[in-house]
């Protein structure tokens, strides 16, 4: 008798572990891998904001993470994108709106010279920061698929939403309304 | 040949066969018909050694030898599962900074930010951030196993590239037709055949200055005559650049090749591509883990337990040989 319960268990133990493998394989989404390709900046909400250290017009050092404990609307953008060009008094009106309570606009052009960015921000009359991504890190780890594209970043520093395209200022008054709304 | 013999070679050859796809994960002949049928076999005839094996046909050392034949059939199990069902690999080649989800790992590959000299280097490593694990890190040649899954890191062609007004002006460098949009790293993921050569190719563009900038990649060496005719060498691996407009014709001294390191201008445009490596990750499909160790303890157990049966039942024959 006790040599048949061996024999069970052992019968018992294999379909088991047979039944398991096979499910495990059955049960996976895609590949091995199942890699997801990139969907662009709305795919981030609720990541955390990555920072990369990057020069001022001026040519001092700075970055988002500086920015953290603070509502911060990051605007990527290249003196050659007419959405940019477009989309950009919206923006400035946008800052000079709500700077007092807070909110901090970023522009940080993708892969110019300082010279290009200058003369932009000079002709477009821009208070807001302007930073300069020469390496364009903040494009890539912002997944971004045009320009211009926008993130809002919460005073926690997490991503509440990623933006692709040219925005309104009605567009982003409501996009931002959430993080002044509720308290944190 | 004894069946037990039959029985027991084809439980260490299915088991070999099966170890084989942790040992060399990649080799896509484990998701091949032909390796599940003989993985099948090899259980087939295991199979009928155990079904006689129980009702006695190979005494008391076959009864025991049947808790091994077990395991060989749960590592057969496990080998055709990962083999028949597993997907094929996969390589997940992605630009620097950027995210790839790995939801059959449970994972997420993040691919480090790389710079020139990081390109030139090679050595930029992929972390791998796991529900309910700690977080791994692997460097080019490195693997890890996880779950179900082999993760291993291989080294492939890129090039940083840097473009630049005649005046010396950066330029913004964007790859519309790829993933990574705003990524001066160009990882030649098309193949182009160029006078008989299967060349590595990618291509970005310059938006300020409306250019579309074809890149292919030539290893050191590999330039030959061509390479020295348009101001090339091939003492260095370079980048041969193809310069067009916006409408796709080729700008007029728009093509040439650009040595690694070096700055080029064509067709309006001042071109420097440092070229090196960046590390894509190779997921492939492994037997799962628990079903080897489990059916590993129910052969070696079933061994040793079937050993000491032969032991005891060998004994006695011995002596009566003596005494007569």
């Amino acid at each position: 008798m006790p040599r048949n319960a061996l024999g069970y268990v052992v019968v018992i133990v294999v379909i088991v572990v047979v039944f398991v493998t096979f499910k495990t394989y059955f049960g996976a989404a895609g590949g091995p891998g199942g890699a997801v390709a990139g969907g662009g900046p709305s795919m981030l909400a609720g990541a955390p904001a990555a920072s990369y250290a990057i020069k001022t017009l001026d040519g001092a050092s700075d970055s988002l993470a500086r920015y953290r404990g603070r509502v911060v609307f990051v605007n990527l953008w290249a003196s050659w994108c007419a959405p940019c060009r477009s989309e950009t008094p919206a923006l400035e009106k946008l800052y000079e709106e709500n700077r007092g309570r807070g909110l901090v606009v970023l522009g940080i052009d993708q892969g110019e010279s300082a010279t290009a960015a200058a003369a932009f921000a000079k002709e477009m009359n821009l208070r807001y920061p302007i930073l300069l991504d020469e390496e364009q890190q903040y494009g890539r780890a912002y997944a971004a698929i045009g320009l211009p594209t926008s993130l809002i970043i919460d005073r926690t520093g997490h991503i509440l939403r990623g933006i692709d395209g040219e925005l309104s200022l009605a567009q982003m008054r409501e996009n931002i309304a959430p993080l002044f709304a509720r308290p944190q | 040949m004894s069946p037990r013999v039959v029985a027991l070679s084809s439980a260490i050859a299915c088991i070999a066969l099966v170890l084989a796809q942790d040992a060399a994960p990649t080799w896509l002949g484990f998701h091949t018909w032909q390796y599940a049928a003989a993985l099948t076999l090899g259980a087939i005839a295991i199979g009928a050694y155990v079904n006689g094996a129980r009702k006695g046909e190979d005494g008391n050392v076959g009864r025991r030898l049947v808790f091994a034949m077990a395991g060989a059939l749960v590592i057969v199990a496990a080998g055709i599962a990962s083999g028949l069902l597993g997907a094929d690999t996969e390589t997940v080649a992605r630009a620097p900074g950027t995210v790839a989800p790995l939801p059959g790992v449970g994972a997420a590959a993040f691919f480090p930010v790389a710079d020139a000299a990081g390109i030139a280097h090679g050595d930029a490593r992929i972390g791998l951030r796991r529900r309910d694990a700690p977080a791994l890190e692997l460097g080019p040649g490195e693997r890890r196993y996880v779950g179900g899954s082999a993760l291993e890191v291989a080294p492939q062609v890129a090039a940083y590239v840097e473009a630049r007004t005649s005046r010396g002006e950066r330029l913004t460098i964007t790859q519309p037709t790829n993933a990574a949009f705003l990524s001066p790293v160009l990882l030649f993921t098309q193949q182009v055949r160029i006078a008989g050569k299967l060349l590595p190719a990618d291509t970005f563009a310059t938006p300020a200055l409306h250019r579309q900038i074809k890149a292919f990649y030539f290893a050191k060496g590999t330039g030959g005559p061509a390479a020295e005719a348009h101001g090339g060498s091939n003492k260095v691996a370079a980048v041969l650049f193809a310069v067009d407009d916006d409408n796709g014709r080729l700008e007029p001294g728009g093509i040439g090749f650009a040595p690694s390191g070096t700055a080029v201008d064509l067709g309006g445009v001042r071109l420097r591509a440092t070229v090196g490596t960046y590390p894509a990750l190779i997921v492939s499909t492994v037997p799962y883990p628990l079903a080897l160790w489990i059916g590993g303890g129910l052969f070696f157990g079933g061994l040793v337990f079937a050993s000491l049966s032969y032991r005891s039942t060998a004994t006695p024959v011995y002596k009566l040989g003596v005494g007569a």
